[in-house]
């Protein structure tokens, strides 16, 4: 299978410290969280503006844990890891692409995904569902952008078995820990993996990156 | 982009965080690419951390450079030393006739054979100076943090950590088993939050001074807020003890919280220039310590040379108050110097103080420059601080003439100024 490639306006995250306890409860027995603190795990949401792909223009919010990436000699070293457990997609389309191809679990509906990006050096992603109920909003700063090209793995798990995807992101990104950004998680079904209580508001990292293209090497079984 | 074979030829992409975790079926997986990209990253600044002295940590200084092999001299702003008395006659007089009594080490656990009559007369003389009953003493501050920690607080009980704790404290929290919390730097909104859910024996951690900013907890607030969760306070005060206060017992003394603070711990490498970690407190409190401080008793008891130069530092301590006051009035007029050359020194308010660069990239330029001008100090970047927080820590001393500290202000600036980093 040749490598899948999406272009993005925009991919904006933000990294929050949750507890451990919770992601542990997310998290398949294979994988360990990686911890900022002690007893602190990290939780990742991704607003995604897609331009290009192969089901067209959409957009993705990812809902992830960050978790020790696989090392293995003479290999490209990873940036980080992620273990995405809930993908939500404004179409169909992409839905089941990402379900079929990368075995991403979905929430099963459509979402709407507003993209403000109305206040200079700032990003703001308002995630609903499509009777217009509020699920998140995920505000990011911009520090300075720069052009990186940065290798991450995704860990995906389910019934069929488990699987490992290397992506590779390239853009302009701005990356920073000034603590400017910060979420907005609803009491919906969206959101019920995590303790929302225990998710600190503010992020310890942003990083965003825009007009650029996310490449998937084939998927690999573990 | 990095070769697959090479993840270190772009170092700067990569820092001492990319290789800590990493799954797979072999703990050797990490050690390739750490030596690939350490190689990268050793001759492009990294060099600047551990440069031999050849001599004292005075505020002259003779250093190798490690990149060229050549010895400079420079301007020490690094060493903790911050009262300059490890190097004083006295000290070093002690020093020597101890090593003629005692010999070199004190050859045994400090609960079995390793104690001898200097640690009981300085254990006597600090437990004075602190105004408490007893003391404590530990290998070093690290071993301190870990020993009394992990020998009070035990699991089910919960750990409330200020998120800018050392990992001393960390670990200390890690080797406890308790539940360990962490609340917003200086925040008592964020302790009251993690107070609220914290379960059995519940201790806060709170530092005098904090070793990355320079910045003071906020200590009456703090305690405030766990009393009134029943929480009992430890603070640690490796970088304030001997400074901060009336008598220089530390932050505590210095707010007059001295005796609402449950436990008080603190070094005597910041200073003194010497060794060690203590805790101060009541007589049932360290004999309690001294039966479970694992980390105390299981390894050697300080070495009695050193325990000798430490008892005529603190002495000089008591003696001279203006030493106090002459690090206070360098601190001052550093300060007051760099607001003048628009120097960002962060929120330090105290003899830690940070120049800012907020550059990771150009973090390690600057410092270059700097040292290539006649400054001892070394860069501090992430993961140690947030990203694009890095920054030059400044170590001011007592023994830091105006000269000294008008010659760093003027080619820190001059450097800064160049690169860009200030006005």
């Amino acid at each position: 299978m040749p490598v899948t490639i999406y272009g993005y306006r925009d991919a904006m995250s933000a990294f929050f410290e949750f507890p451990t306890e919770n992601a542990r409860e997310i998290l398949p027995d294979h994988l360990e969280p990686v911890e900022v603190h002690h007893g602190t795990s990290i939780f990742a949401m991704t607003a995604f503006d897609f331009n290009e792909s192969s089901v067209g223009e959409y957009g993705e919010v990812v809902m992830a844990v960050i978790v020790s990436p696989l090392v293995k000699p003479g290999e490209r070293l990873p940036k980080s890891a992620m273990y995405p457990y809930l993908v939500a997609t404004t179409t169909k389309a992409a839905r089941d692409h990402a379900i079929e191809r990368w075995h991403l679990p979905h929430f099963m509906e459509d979402i709407r995904i507003d993209f403000d990006r109305s206040t200079p050096n700032v990003g703001v992603a308002r995630v609903s569902d499509m009777a217009g109920a509020p699920i998140a909003e995920l505000k990011v700063a911009a520090h300075s952008f720069a052009p990186v090209n940065h290798l991450y793995q995704s860990f995906m798990a389910e019934d069929s078995g488990k699987y490992l995807a290397s992506i590779v992101m390239e853009g302009e990104q701005s990356e920073h820990e000034d603590e400017k950004g910060s979420i907005v998680l609803h009491d919906h079904a969206f959101n019920k993996a995590l303790s929302i209580e225990d998710v600190y508001a503010t992020p310890f990292r942003e990083l965003w990156m825009r007009n650029g293209r996310q490449t998937f090497d084939p998927l690999k079984t573990l | 982009m990095p070769p697959e074979s090479n993840p270190g030829s772009n170092f700067a992409e990569y820092d001492y965080s990319n290789f800590y975790y990493g799954a797979g079926d072999d703990p050797m997986n990490l050690l390739g690419p750490f030596s690939e990209w350490y190689r990268e990253a050793l001759p492009n600044g990294y060099y600047l951390y551990s440069e031999p002295l050849q001599g004292a940590p005075e505020t002259r200084v003779h250093v190798r450079n490690r990149k060229t092999g050549r010895i400079h001299e420079l301007i020490n702003m690094a060493s903790y030393n911050y009262l300059g008395i490890s190097y004083r006659p006295e000290v070093k007089e002690a020093a020597i006739k101890a090593v003629e009594k005692y010999g070199l080490g004190a050859s045994g656990s400090p609960i079995l054979s390793g104690t001898f009559d200097i640690h009981e007369e300085f254990n006597a003389e600090l437990a004075r100076f602190k105004g408490k009953e007893a003391v404590v003493v530990f290998p070093t501050g690290y071993s301190a943090n870990v020993g009394f920690i992990s020998g009070l607080m035990r699991a089910g009980d919960s750990i409330i950590l200020d998120q800018y704790s050392h990992a001393s404290v960390v670990d200390g929290a890690i080797l406890a088993k308790s539940n360990t919390v962490f609340f917003r730097h200086n925040n008592p909104l964020d302790l009251e939050r993690k107070l609220g859910k914290a379960k059995g024996k519940k201790l806060v951690v709170v530092e005098g001074v904090y070793s990355m900013d320079g910045d003071i907890c906020t200590l009456p607030e703090l305690l405030e807020v766990a009393k009134r969760h029943g929480a009992r306070v430890l603070i640690d005060e490796a970088h304030s003890t001997f400074l901060f206060g009336q008598n220089g017992r530390g932050v505590a003394e210095h707010f007059g919280l001295d005796e609402e603070v449950d436990f008080h711990l603190g070094t005597f490498s910041k200073s003194l220039g010497g060794q060690g970690g203590f805790v101060a407190g009541s007589r049932k409190l360290v004999d309690y310590i001294n039966a479970f401080g694992r980390s105390r008793f299981f390894s050697c008891n300080l070495s009695p040379v050193l325990v000798a130069g430490l008892l005529a530092g603190i002495k000089i301590v008591q003696a001279e108050p203006e030493l106090r006051q002459k690090l206070w009035s360098n601190v001052a007029f550093l300060r007051r110097r760099f607001a003048e050359e628009g120097v960002d020194i962060g929120k330090s308010n105290s003899q830690v103080m940070p120049v800012m660069v907020n550059n990771d990239a150009r973090v390690f330029a600057v410092a270059e420059k700097i040292q290539d001008r006649g400054l001892f100090l070394q860069p501090v970047t992430y993961p140690a601080v947030p990203k694009h927080k890095s920054r030059l820590r400044i170590s001011v001393s007592a023994a830091h003439t105006e000269a000294d500290l008008e010659t760093a202000v003027r080619v820190i600036a001059s450097v800064l100024r160049e690169e860009g980093v200030c006005q």
